[in-house]
């Protein structure tokens, strides 16, 4: 990481941990669905910035995170246990949407992964046995974490930042290991990737499965944050504004997730004052944005300053996108 | 010598096209063995077969007296088989160093050992020294897709012999590639022969680079084996001129 980017992370982590302080409750529950929705964000853009495989589904995954660690909770499960289940079956249940994925590629696994989000909003709202259906699930507790309740707006925002701290961390980490290398062939030229001994298939697989299990996780949190789940909120909607947050922020580019949850959650916030309008200014943002910047803001900023440094040498070793300008 | 690959009456149709008729061949250790013919006469499917892109309709081939036939691209890979394509092939989005190690990590360890591994999964000196052997040192921290054609030839070569392997086949390395660096690349390719008995097929249309490289050639026509034999004889094998000056 060169020094413009380590001094950017850094006053971005401080802002992160003393800006709940000047906020009000409804601030801090933005942040921490910003928190949360980046978590969401980071498995998505592991699946299509980094492996190259587009999905619909996120969304969906977050649906049974949520779910999961609600209906486990009530059932009288300790949090973490539930936590941990959560992204265990997203895990699982994201290794076997890979399939489709071995067969076919770009738009349509884009169809496929969006029949699958239809499938599991249609399960959440039918099956009420299980999901109480419409009506959705009340009254889910903020989690006591070894005598720790995070009962409150701040204490939560807490343990979300915590959250994202940890989850980000080991993602970095695994996309340095050889892992993100073959991520990486994986989108580039996957014929060529199995001409050299990697396993596209197991590779796959496994980015579908890793992205979809952070989904899952940020369900875990999103349930104990809003209280109050029902299936709506896992629809198509949410699915399609996360791959909005990877591609405004920069798909491939580490850090691209986080700041477009920041641009997704604040946005509409921000255009409130013209009422009746702001989600059509806010889509026509979007819009603008894609049209002449089309690798997100993080790869404006790369722009940027290359223009402005011209041809500084090139780091080594492998790039992990977001980390240099 | 022993036979590294062992190709016997292979067959692959598409349609109502033999595309690949009946061919038998070996490749002994140590040699180079070039395969020409004129375009359509089924080499690149051949390869194709070979190394498992396409499954072939009957026939077999053996690697080292293993049956390879119908086996995975990754998995004959990793059992020391590795190749070139006709097309470019490299990863334009990473680095020349990155692209020879993405060559070579898979063959260290098992996958999970590769995620608690060195990010250069124990390659980088590896890398660095054939990155000097084909002379691309000023140019290992660039992205692959910022080079030229040439060199990105050089570069997939060098990503072919990465994981030190055992047998290598090259589709047209010379297609597209200038004179200059045409020579350069033989020259690479011969020193890599030499220095470690390496066993090459060579796939190629340019009969000089082939001439000069190959200690033994194959000609196709139409799918099927016409003549085979040390260079000179091929030069003047009837059969081969007719078959690429026409009837």
């Amino acid at each position: 990481m060169n020094r413009f980017g380590a001094i950017a992370l850094g006053a971005a982590a401080i802002v992160a941990i003393v800006a709940p302080f000047f906020l009000r409750r409804y601030g801090i529950y933005l942040i921490s669905m910003w928190a949360v929705l980046t978590i969401a964000a980071i498995g998505l853009n592991l699946t299509l910035g980094y492996a190259g495989q587009v999905s619909l589904a996120q969304g969906a995954f977050v649906g049974i995170g949520a779910y999961t660690v609600a209906l486990l909770t009530q059932a009288g499960w300790p949090y973490p246990v539930a936590f941990v289940c959560a992204g265990a079956l997203c895990f699982a249940i994201g290794w076997l949407l890979g399939y489709p994925a071995l067969r076919v590629q770009h738009h349509y696994l884009a169809f496929v992964t969006l029949a699958f989000t239809t499938l599991v909003f249609l399960v959440l709202r039918n099956e009420e046995w299980l999901t109480n259906g419409i009506y959705g699930i009340n009254g889910i507790d903020r989690p006591v974490l070894f005598g720790w309740s995070t009962g409150s707006a701040l204490d939560f925002y807490f343990f979300c930042l915590g959250m994202l701290a940890f989850l980000s961390a080991t993602t970095w980490w695994m996309l340095r290991s050889p892992w993100g290398r073959a991520f990486l062939a994986l989108r580039e030229n996957p014929i060529r990737a199995l001409s050299l001994g990697l396993d596209t298939r197991r590779y796959t697989l496994m980015a579908f499965a890793i992205g979809s299990s952070l989904g899952g996780m940020a369900g875990a949190l999103y349930a104990p944050l809003v209280q109050f789940i029902e299936p709506n909120s896992f629809a198509l909607g949410l699915s399609f504004n996360l791959l909005l947050m990877v591609i405004v922020g920069g798909s491939g580019f580490f850090f691209g997730p986080f700041v477009g949850a920041l641009v997704a959650v604040l946005l509409p916030e921000w255009t409130r004052f013209t009422e009746g309008y702001y989600l059509l200014i806010y889509a026509a943002l979007v819009m603008v944005m894609m049209a002449f910047c089309p690798s997100g803001l993080l790869g404006l900023v790369g722009r940027v300053s290359k223009a402005m440094t011209r041809r500084a040498p090139s780091p080594p070793l492998l790039r992990v996108e977001g980390t240099d300008p | 010598m022993s036979a590294v690959l062992e190709v016997s009456n292979l067959r692959k149709s598409f349609g109502g096209i033999t595309a690949v008729n009946d061919v038998s061949f070996e490749v002994r250790e140590g040699e180079i063995l070039g395969i020409i013919g004129p375009n359509g006469s089924g080499k690149s499917t051949l390869f194709n077969c070979v190394l498992g892109q396409l499954l072939p309709n009957a026939g077999e081939v053996r690697v080292d007296g293993k049956p390879t036939t119908g086996m995975r691209p990754c998995d004959l890979n990793r059992l020391g088989v590795s190749r070139t394509f006709q097309l470019l092939q490299v990863f334009p989005q990473l680095s020349v160093r990155d692209n020879l190690i993405l060559a070579g990590q898979e063959h260290r360890g098992s996958m999970l050992s590769r995620l608690f591994g060195r990010s250069d999964a124990g390659l980088g000196d590896a890398a660095e020294r054939m990155i000097s052997f084909f002379q691309l040192s000023h140019l290992a921290g660039e992205q692959a897709g910022a080079l030229s054609y040439g060199q990105q030839k050089l570069l997939d070569a060098a990503m072919a012999f990465m994981a030190g392997p055992r047998l290598v086949l090259l589709d047209e390395p010379a297609g597209g590639v200038n004179l200059t660096m045409l020579a350069h690349l033989r020259d690479r390719l011969r020193a890599y022969h030499v220095e470690r008995n390496a066993t090459f097929v060579v796939i190629e249309h340019q009969m000089e680079f082939v001439m000069a490289l190959c200690t033994r050639v194959l000609v196709l026509a139409e799918g099927r084996v016409i003549a085979e034999g040390a260079p000179q004889e091929i030069r003047r094998n009837p059969a081969v001129i007719d078959a690429y000056l026409g009837h």
